[in-house]
């Protein structure tokens, strides 16, 4: 007996053998045909969705360095409605104010007196599509200063970046990377809560794409970085270690760590005027490079750049405004008479190293200006200058842009610290290269009588000792001050005893003659 | 009247026609499943006798049962189906018509094979699956050939034992012998296939075992195509040229032939036979009965069904189509073969105009029309000729509706936008099926409405 499905036709019993095969073929086909078109539907929304790779341009050059990109982003961005989210998330770190502030960030107001969207030194960039923010030249290098502590400040580019406290910055975004609050599930909808509109097909882009690849770079800056960072003694405001996190990033393998010797190299942000007279002196504050060009790029990798996503355009851009940026004149009006005194006492004592402050310019002159000077002689704390090897540097000018006109060429390992002109001197406070003297008069008593523990981060002027003011740690600590400690690796306030010597009638004319500075 | 070539007798060798139009075969499923005919195929061709035509050609009568075309159609394959035929017969003549009854085998081209037929192969001169539809065959063995042959001897000679006035045999449109004498089908390699000589073998040999049976007295024609086009899927061969059936159409007339019957192409239907259009709209609601008829059925009824895909079969059968008339569309070659014969030559093709087909005769192109659907849309067309009318009040259209609703509906004109209305349309449709007493001539019946 035949089966009651059998075929009997000889039209069935022909096509038979190809029923199955007929059926998989259009299953397969119209699998492969709709999965083509909803690929090829969804690659073209998405393509002329995150194929956008634009950065603002500001006409003007203050502009242009304080928020204008030099190519950080795609490699160490945030993205920019996730930077816009973090206070909302973690309001306990941003002391509850929906703005970067509570870590120094500085804010300027637009034509309409209103707070500006990012702070200084945040630029933006389209990366595929997606808005990325992250560092430029700004962010370690505008400060603020202010008479009295209830003035308004005044920003001035080519300061360093008194308030801002990096390290505290980047240990919370290292921190949040395996947070809860950044899953998606909470971070796209508090995205939108901030003002982001996404439709279904950025959900997805955000979901499957755009935060996994954040968060997978997070966590491996977390795992490369965390480690030296919890190390070290916090950087405190105005300071970051330069080198460090630099060779942890690019140069050393997976899972290395720097070797104890040279792992902190905390120093102060410097401050960039007048970069044209600059042009044949030892750059960097171990003098380990001769080259302006070089000096720049190296701080750019220092902000996130890489070879390949860097801005060169962009970075020449704040070069050249930067070759001539003078420093504000000195607010301090010391008694002429004294400062006159103090002059020829720095003439004889100071002006070979720092050059001199004139009537009306800072001279660039002096037999030992912008050289290194040993650290034998200077005997200032050597962690900063150890921090830079001869292995990185071997490693820098073979890897670092090779085989392009950029190459590192010029590096060099010196064995001391550079003699630095003292151009608008009165915004360096605190002053040695790691900040460990909080004002001129602090400088100048012998190290052993300078201050041992202070406050660091304020940018309220002290007429009388020359910098800002720093007061005595008070006994517990005090949310948001920072209680630099000299007694911390890398944070020794030994060395550079030049002038402490001098009668006590001397070195308040000296001390007159450098708040004209 | 008198002088009107339409209305002269036509004298064949054995038989004469009262007039020079011949009612085409057409039918529709009228008849039992057996091939027993019916009252309703009575009726059918008495329809055409009433309405003045000079004979019937009947629609194709298979002499086997693995010949059908389509199930429900009337066969000649049994001895006692001869009073069956012969009542059919005293019907057309009392109408002083005569009946020709047209032999036929399908071969491949089995459109819907019956019960008889689904679970076998349909025999025919090739093994190849019939390229349009995808009917599967299989290429008859001599011994087949040679019982098919007699299978037709038999027929011819029932339908003489019926009374009946002669035969046909249905040489053209892709059926049985059109699967042997075309060079774009026949792929034999025995003494039926190869030369011209071969491959018109099968169909010599039956009017040779015609004549054999039935004597020289009783009027045989061979209906031929003319031209094959048998390229309508592109890939196929042409097919006969006019140059081969002139050939044939000779070597019919010294095997025995009265007449030649000249049509058009080599598979049912053609673009060019029946002329006009095709309306893929009914065939969505038509061709479904076939679909399993052929391997090719679904992608066919794909491309009718789904607008998108319409274009593709609209481009392969309305190119060949171009330039060619509707009416008369084969005048011309029949010319060519009434030249080449001594016998009287029937022409198919759209006729519908009595003075186009006056023009046709007195020019010497043939010797008779064949009209199917002009017929079916105006039974009476031959009465109206006889008149005065040059064309019918309401002509056929060519839509080709009738053709296409063969396989599911009774026979008739489907074009409403002939009738008063749909349902006008339905009784002209439906008059087949009353019986002889109430037998009216339905144009006339429903277009006076």
């Amino acid at each position: 007996m035949t089966g009651i499905n059998e075929p009997f036709t000889a039209v069935q019993i022909q096509l038979r053998p190809r029923m199955w095969l007929l059926s998989l073929t259009w299953l397969i086909a119209l699998a492969l045909l709709l999965m083509g078109l909803a690929t090829v539907i969804l690659g073209a929304v998405a393509f002329f969705k995150f194929r956008g790779e634009a950065t603002p341009a500001y006409g003007d050059e203050a502009a242009h360095f304080a928020y204008g990109s030099i190519g950080t982003e795609p490699n160490s961005g945030l993205p920019y409605w996730m930077w816009k989210t973090l206070p909302s998330l973690f309001p306990e770190q941003f002391e509850g104010r929906n703005d970067y502030s509570a870590f120094g960030f500085l804010y300027a107001q637009d034509a309409a007196g209103r707070q500006r969207d990012l702070p200084i030194g945040i630029s933006r960039r389209q990366v595929s599509g997606v808005e990325v923010v992250w560092f430029n030249c700004g962010t370690c290098h505008v400060g603020t200063w202010r008479e009295t502590q209830d003035a308004p400040p005044h920003i001035v580019p080519g300061m360093p970046s008194n308030n801002l406290n990096l390290y505290r910055f980047v240990r919370f975004i290292l921190d949040i990377a395996a947070d809860e609050r950044l899953a998606p599930d909470t971070l796209i909808p508090a995205m939108e809560r901030q003002g982001a509109h996404f439709d279904w097909i950025d959900r997805l882009a955000w979901r499957y794409a755009v935060l996994p690849r954040v968060r997978e770079g997070l966590i491996e800056h977390r795992a490369r970085l965390l480690p030296l960072l919890a190390s070290q003694p916090p950087w405190g405001p105005g300071r970051v270690d330069t080198f460090n996190p630099y060779k942890l990033l690019l140069e050393l393998p997976p899972g290395s760590r720097v070797p104890d010797a040279e792992a902190v190299g905390t120093a102060d942000f410097p401050a960039i005027f007048n970069q044209r007279p600059r042009k044949t002196m030892s750059l960097h504050w171990d003098g380990n490079n001769d080259s302006l060009d070089e000096r720049n790029l190296s701080a750019a990798i220092g902000a996130g750049v890489t070879p390949k996503t860097v801005d060169h355009e962009a970075i020449e851009r704040n070069a050249a405004w930067l070759m001539d940026l003078k420093p504000p004149p000195s607010p301090y009006r010391p008694d002429p008479s004294a400062a006159a005194r103090g002059k020829t006492i720095y003439m004889q004592v100071c002006a070979g190293c720092h050059g001199w402050q004139g009537a009306d310019r800072f001279v660039f002159q002096g037999d030992k200006i912008g050289k290194v000077e040993p650290i034998d002689d200077v005997r200032t704390d050597p962690n900063r200058l150890n921090s830079y090897t001869q292995q990185f540097r071997d490693w820098q000018l073979s890897a670092m842009f090779a085989g392009t006109r950029y190459q590192f060429k010029h590096f060099v390992k010196t064995n001391g610290y550079a003699n630095v002109p003292l151009d608008g001197l009165w915004l360096r406070a605190p002053y040695l290269h790691n900040g460990s003297a909080p004002t001129l008069a602090d400088l100048l008593l012998p190290p052993d009588q300078r201050p041992k523990r202070f406050l660091r981060g304020s940018d309220v002027l002290d007429p009388v000792r020359g910098g800002f003011q720093a007061p005595p740690c008070p006994p517990a600590n005090t949310p948001s001050v920072f209680c630099f400690d000299t007694s911390a690796r890398g944070n020794s306030a030994e060395g550079h005893a030049y002038g402490t010597d001098l009668p006590k009638d001397e070195k308040q004319d000296l001390l007159a003659y450098l708040l004209t500075f | 009247m008198e002088n009107d070539p339409i209305f002269s007798p036509l004298k064949f060798r054995n038989l004469t026609v009262k007039n020079r139009v011949f009612r085409s075969n057409i039918s529709g499923r009228f008849d039992n499943e057996d091939g027993s005919l019916t009252q309703t195929r009575i009726n059918w061709e008495s329809k055409f006798a009433a309405g003045g035509v000079g004979a019937i050609i009947s629609s194709y009568v298979p002499v086997l049962m693995e010949g059908r075309i389509i199930a429900g159609y009337a066969t000649v394959h049994r001895d006692d189906f001869i009073p069956l035929w012969a009542k059919l017969g005293e019907a057309v003549h009392s109408f002083d018509a005569k009946f020709i009854m047209q032999l036929s085998h399908s071969g491949r081209q089995m459109d819907l094979p019956g019960v008889h037929n689904q679970a076998r192969k349909a025999p025919s001169a090739t093994s190849k699956t019939e390229p349009l539809h995808g009917f599967l065959c299989q290429a008859m063995s001599k011994a087949e050939i040679d019982h098919t042959i007699a299978a037709f001897a038999r027929g011819a000679w029932r339908a003489r034992e019926a009374g009946l006035d002669g035969v046909e045999l249905h040489s053209a449109n892709g059926y049985l012998f059109s699967q042997f004498l075309s060079s774009g089908i026949n792929d034999r390699t025995d003494e039926y296939g190869g030369s011209l000589e071969n491959r018109a073998r099968f169909l010599l040999n039956v009017i040779e075992a015609i004549r054999n049976a039935v004597g020289r007295d009783f009027h045989l024609q061979v209906k031929l195509s003319a031209v094959d086009h048998n390229n309508v899927v592109p890939w196929e061969k042409r097919g006969n040229t006019l140059e081969d059936t002139v050939a044939i159409a000779k070597w019919a007339e010294a095997a025995g032939a009265d007449a030649i019957h000249v049509s058009q192409g080599s598979l049912f239907p053609h673009p060019l036979n029946p002329p006009g259009d095709l309306s893929l709209e009914t065939l969505t609601t038509t061709y479904d009965a076939m679909i399993s008829s052929g391997v090719h059925g679904m992608r066919n009824y794909l491309l009718f069904r789904y607008p998108l895909l319409r274009p593709t079969f609209h481009w392969l059968w309305f190119r060949m189509k171009k330039g060619k008339p509707i009416e008369g569309v084969n005048l011309e070659e029949a010319r060519v073969i009434r030249k080449a014969v001594n016998i009287p030559v029937l022409c198919t093709g759209g006729f519908q105009t009595a003075s186009f087909i006056r023009n046709a005769i007195n020019s010497g192109a043939l010797d008779g029309v064949s009209i199917a659907r002009s017929l079916v849309a105006n039974n009476d067309l031959v009465q109206q000729w006889a008149a005065g009318a040059d064309r019918p009040e309401k002509p056929c259209t060519y839509c080709n509706r009738c053709l296409v609703s063969a396989m599911k509906n009774p026979m008739g004109c489907y074009d409403v936008s002939r009738y008063p209305s749909r349902e006008a349309m339905i009784d002209a449709v439906m008059s087949v099926y009353r019986v002889h007493g109430q037998f009216v001539i339905p144009s006339k019946e429903v277009m006076s409405r």
